[in-house]
């Protein structure tokens, strides 16, 4: 029996003190960068949401939101408030998430105050195809969205893409992505306005 | 209903529009190595399949169960190879004790598939997609193994009439599996847009 | 002495071109394939593996004394594993950006065939200087590919090196070379080109 567990231990002790050190190792790396991890994260996030809504304070209101994205699928959203300089509400920010040509999109969208008008969106992370579908980070898609009213959007082929009203004009080429943000708005600006509402985060404006 | 629906158009995904090997590049060393012949991609097709559903739904489960409620994501990387070596070891053991005749069709692929990127890929996807539902996870890896098969196995298809193709000489071997394999993924870009 | 120096480099040359990873012996096929869409995703993966392959080599080199043969590739495994989290780690720390393009490549990078590979056939059989020089040329010889591969692609498939537009003005951006397509065909024209200088010179 003794003899048994000195060969055992003959055998991996190596393992067992390497799998040690190894394991101090990371630990000790990752207490030393793991702040500054959180703080690029956070940055980040800032970054994009200040690119929306400009001169504005962000702050966590409502964290992993359920968002209902059809066909039993369910997804979490946080919601951010921005608060202008003089202290009055600037508008409020969340996360949405929907299927694209290829693979999820992810994006930041804000909108007033009063959840009126789209203030814009950002790309967090898209897959679609280099050339069509990755054109939804382009200025002229994205700024049909800036003044719109956060109301259901709907999605045409033609028409002029200056005019801000609740017509979105598709990128011609990359109808499957331009349909994916505009399903994406349509399914996350009730179900967030409802949320606010219902967590009295935000004055029932009708 | 909507459960199924969402369960059938995952797997769709993972096998067609997101293949793994198409799409993310996972799984090419064997894809370029193995499939010379039909019957050898499909048997190391099957194997993968097998190790890949295990490894990624008990990766899921450490993933769930024990990394994160601890607060130790750093070292899930470790932990997922540790996984995947486990199971395969376990894999190996258990088919040449119960069944040996499968063993014998492919067993030998076994040992290369610890270090077969499509496993940890597909582990590492399925953690970065958020997962976060059971039977979901167990569906994906399932489908990412059979969309492995599926690749590997036209792929050797087409090798085998390459043979007799007149291929340009420096071109011959893997330079022409890869080109081959570039024209099937554009191929299978005709699928993507097909999962809403 | 002289003998000595010239097997030195002889190691070192082995990874440039005699046995380069990718153009020679096929390994590391994957993360060849998925990053070089441009240059700078490229060179980061190529400098990530050449740091867990010179740590990989130095741990197995200077504890190949004492591996047990069956526990040889777990000990070999463990290693590489915690190398390349500690790359990751420096990564998201230092370059975030890079860490979302490269996202699971990076993790991907424990089972590159080229770190197991060396750590089986060079560090566990040779001294620590040898085991180190092998590192150095084998990860030099897989990054400079892997930057050839991506500076082909984002020429051709957006007219930019680096960000910076060096194509004239009337090219037209192949942007089928940023997909999957471009990758595959890219590599094998160049493994073709290769085989014919080889072919050639013999």
């Amino acid at each position: 029996m003794l003899k048994a567990i000195i060969e055992y231990i003959e055998k991996s002790w190596l393992l067992v003190v390497s799998a040690f050190i190894f394991g101090l190792l990371i630990a000790v790396t990752n207490a030393a960068w793991q702040p500054k991890i959180t703080q690029n994260k956070i940055a980040k996030l800032d970054s994009l949401m200040n690119a929306l809504i400009a001169d504005a304070e962000f702050e966590l209101i409502l964290s992993d939101v359920p968002v209902e994205l059809g066909r039993g699928k369910t997804a979490k959203s946080n919601i951010y408030k921005a608060t202008a300089n003089d202290g009055s509400c600037a508008g409020f920010c969340f996360g949405a998430e929907g299927s694209g040509f290829a693979d999820k999109i992810e994006l930041v969208i804000a909108v007033d105050s009063e959840f009126k008008t789209i203030k814009g969106y950002s790309v967090l992370s898209s897959n679609e195809t280099p050339g069509f579908g990755d054109r939804i980070v382009e200025d002229y898609f994205r700024n049909q969205f800036i003044g719109a009213p956060a109301a259901v959007l709907n999605l045409t082929k033609k028409g002029d893409e200056t005019k801000i009203d609740d017509q979105i004009i598709a990128i011609s080429g990359a109808t499957v992505s331009s349909t994916a943000v505009v399903d994406i708005f349509n399914n996350y600006l009730e179900q967030i306005r409802a949320k606010l509402i219902a967590e009295g985060k935000l004055a029932d404006g009708k | 209903m909507d459960k199924i629906y969402v369960l059938l158009m995952a797997f769709i995904s993972i096998v067609i529009v997101n293949n793994l090997v198409f799409t993310k590049f996972l799984g090419i060393c064997p894809y370029l190595g193995v499939s010379g012949r039909i019957d050898m991609a499909f048997g190391m097709g099957m194997a993968v399949t097998f190790v890949v559903t295990l490894a990624g739904t008990l990766t899921w489960l450490i993933d769930h169960f024990v990394l994160m409620p601890y607060g130790l994501e750093v070292t899930r990387y470790i932990c997922y190879i540790l996984v995947i070596a486990g199971a395969v070891q376990l894999v190996e053991m258990y088919l040449r004790k119960f069944f040996p005749l499968l063993y014998e069709s492919f067993g030998i692929f076994l040992p290369l598939i610890t270090t077969n990127c499509a496993i940890l890929g597909l582990c590492l996807f399925i953690n970065l997609w958020g997962i976060d539902n059971f039977i979901e996870t167990v569906v994906l890896s399932f489908g990412a193994g059979i969309g492995f098969t599926l690749a590997i196995c036209i792929m050797a298809g087409i090798r085998e009439s390459l043979k007799i193709a007149d291929v340009p000489d420096s071109l011959k071997g893997a330079p022409i599996t890869l080109i081959t394999a570039g024209l099937l993924t554009l191929a299978f870009m005709g699928f993507a847009g097909m999962i809403k | 002495m002289e003998n000595k120096t010239l097997g030195i480099s002889n190691v070192f040359t082995a990874g440039l071109w005699r046995e380069n990873p990718i153009l020679r012996l096929l390994l590391g096929m994957c993360p060849t394939l998925a990053v070089t869409t441009a240059v700078k995703p490229a060179l980061t993966m190529g400098l990530s593996v050449i740091f867990v392959l010179l740590c990989s080599n130095i741990v197995v080199s200077l504890m190949r004394k004492l591996l047990k043969p069956h526990l040889r590739i777990l000990m070999f495994t463990l290693a590489i594993a915690t190398f390349v989290t500690i790359a990751d780690l420096f990564l998201k720390a230092f370059q975030p950006e890079m860490s979302t393009v490269l996202g699971p490549y990076i993790p991907l990078i424990i089972v590159n065939c080229i770190i197991i590979c060396r750590a089986e056939a060079c560090a566990s059989k040779n001294g620590l200087f040898v085991s180190i020089i092998d590192a150095i040329g084998m990860g030099i010889g897989f990054t400079v590919v892997l930057c050839i591969l991506g500076g082909i692609r984002e020429l051709l498939a957006t007219g930019r090196i680096f960000d910076i537009p060096v194509m004239w003005q009337s090219f037209v951006p192949l942007a089928a070379m940023r997909m999957p397509v471009g990758a595959f065909i890219t590599l094998g024209l160049i493994l073709g080109l290769v085989n014919l200088i080889t072919t050639k010179k013999s």
